[in-house]
């Protein structure tokens, strides 16, 4: 059984499908990256699968159960932490909070508890750790998405939906996002990865899909995706320079 | 200079009652993005209230008193459900229009069942006051300075230094995220509710001694309210407090040296020029942080 599985999902904005028929499955322990083009779907399936969108049709099975209609709260107690795009850090709560208020998904969590688990986050992330009494808003993008990063795992979640944490951030800090995903890999947390920068999705992935307005055109392992020239040009950033 | 600390007493006295209506606006406002123009018949309804239970039927003032405000959090949670509740995923206008109609309903509602007549509301001392220096202190304004200040000092330890006040801000700064971690939007904007219809009920129960308790004492003082609001910096908590406190010295000291009939004109002078000169209020920069 796998840990999470859409099935036949249709989204729907309006009269457009944004998300038409996708099919997929994210295998416990796996890293899944999501590739496409702006517009593709990408968010939408994240959107769908944490509850802010609803499904027209289709399913979205959990664990075997289906999740489908329930409300975002119930969603992420169940598991299932999203790092939306854009970062959503709260601008006017400090750091440690933003981190502390990620494990509202867990009952029975003593405040004390959950301030040592947000401080131990720092251990993760030390580039932030100096700002832990610093409000959300006057970080800079890469550091809110490293805060954005520590309060999805502080939910403690069996997958972590993460929505372009490259967008917008320079490439210095892209490596440094990277190498906390493959950091989250290595402890075993099963990542369903949406990116535009396919170079760095591929580099971390397990496996593959790609989108195409709201279809799924192709999937394999980073090697066959990256070896398909007419999918590199299209989807995946364009041909790339000889080494 | 006697005069100039006696009319400071009474101003900031009788602006904390415009401070406790502001932090509701206040609340709401950052809970849901919409003001809430029944805040105001939250005061007037639990003037009546504490009438009905302290004078008519005869309790004991404190009972009659936490009886009004229990009655008050049962009012803010019906309004929750019947005028937010549903048009949480409108735009602002409607919402905002059927807060103009719960006002409207709330008034009439209170007219139907009490008639038009203005009521005597005896405050909790049996003494009206004493001296202090030079200065003249009536019981009711020191009662409502110090349950001001009490609030504000307990709503500041709430929201700073519980996790719960974390997660109220948490969703009034971004619903959707606050859902995306757990935290149950619905419940945090039903006790959004309950607690403005709770502090606007203790600010009308505090006033209804110097005012008289009528029909239109909730849009007086929601518009005044209001005034503070926008005076403070719409949206910020610190902001209403000042902007209260602020308008209640102006006005009080122009009604004292200017005009006394033109009292509530002061209020409104003011806010116009700060609509015209600093529309974004005292605090208004902080108000735009949202990245």
């Amino acid at each position: 059984m796998s840990l999470l599985e859409l099935k036949s999902l249709v989204v729907r904005y309006g009269e457009v499908e944004a998300v038409d028929g996708i099919s997929l499955v994210v295998e416990a322990g796996e890293v899944v990256t999501l590739l496409g083009s702006n517009g593709a779907g990408k968010s939408t399936t994240l959107r769908a699968i944490s509850g802010l969108a609803k499904p027209a049709s289709g399913d979205i099975l959990f664990d075997g159960q289906s999740i489908t209609g329930l409300r975002p709260e119930e969603i992420v107690r169940r598991g299932i932490a999203q790092v939306p795009e854009g970062r959503r850090v709260f601008p006017g709560l400090s750091v440690r909070e933003n981190i502390m208020l990620g494990a509202s998904n867990r009952r029975d969590m003593k405040t004390a508890a959950i301030k040592r688990e947000a401080d131990e986050m720092f251990d993760l992330f030390p580039d932030i750790r100096r700002f832990a009494n610093a409000l959300g808003w006057t970080l800079s993008g890469g550091q809110q998405q490293m805060v954005a990063v520590a309060r999805g795992l502080m939910a403690k979640p069996r997958i972590l939906l993460l929505d372009e944490p490259s967008l917008g951030l320079a490439p210095v800090i892209v490596q440094a996002v990277f190498a906390i995903i493959a950091e989250i890999r290595r402890r075993g947390t099963t990542v369903l990865l949406v990116e535009q920068n396919a170079r760095m999705g591929l580099s971390v992935a397990d496996r593959g899909y790609v989108l195409e307005t709201g279809k799924l055109v192709l999937s394999g392992t980073p090697e066959q995706l990256w070896s398909n020239e007419e999918i590199r040009a299209a989807y995946l950033g364009g041909r790339t320079a000889p080494a | 200079m006697d005069l100039v600390l006696q009319l400071l007493f009474t101003g900031i006295g009788i602006g904390s009652v415009y401070a406790l209506v502001a932090l509701g606006f206040v609340l709401i406002f950052r809970a849901t993005n919409v003001v809430n123009f029944a805040q105001g018949e939250f005061s007037m309804v639990a003037a009546f209230l504490m009438v009905v239970f302290s004078v008519k039927i005869g309790l004991p003032y404190w009972v009659a008193f936490v009886i009004a405000l229990i009655c008050m959090a049962g009012l803010g949670a019906v309004f929750n459900l019947a005028v937010y509740y549903p048009l949480r995923h409108r735009t602002y206008l409607p919402v905002i229009i059927s807060t103009i109609g719960a006002s409207i309903f709330m008034a009439n509602t209170t007219l139907a069942i009490h008639g038009p007549e203005p009521e005597v509301l005896s405050g909790w001392f049996d003494t009206p006051g004493f001296m202090l220096g030079p200065v003249y202190l009536d019981n009711q304004y020191v009662l409502i300075i110090v349950v001001t200040a009490l609030l504000v000092a307990l709503q500041y330890w709430f929201f700073e230094h519980t996790l719960l006040g974390k997660k109220l801000q948490a969703t009034s700064q971004d619903k959707e995220m606050a859902s995306l971690l757990g935290i149950p939007v619905a419940l945090m904007i039903m006790i959004t509710f309950v607690y403005s219809a709770v502090i606007g009920g203790i600010a009308g129960i505090l006033v209804a001694p110097v005012l008289f308790v009528s029909i239109g004492m909730g849009a007086t003082i929601a518009l005044k309210a209001f005034a503070a609001t926008i005076i403070g910096g719409f949206g910020d908590v610190t902001g209403a407090i000042i902007g209260g406190l602020a308008l209640g010295v102006i006005e009080t000291f122009g009604a004292a040296y200017i005009s006394v009939p033109y009292k509530d004109g002061f209020a409104f002078l003011v806010l116009i020029a700060f609509l015209i000169f600093r529309p974004q209020g005292i605090f208004g920069e902080r108000v735009a942080e949202k990245a």
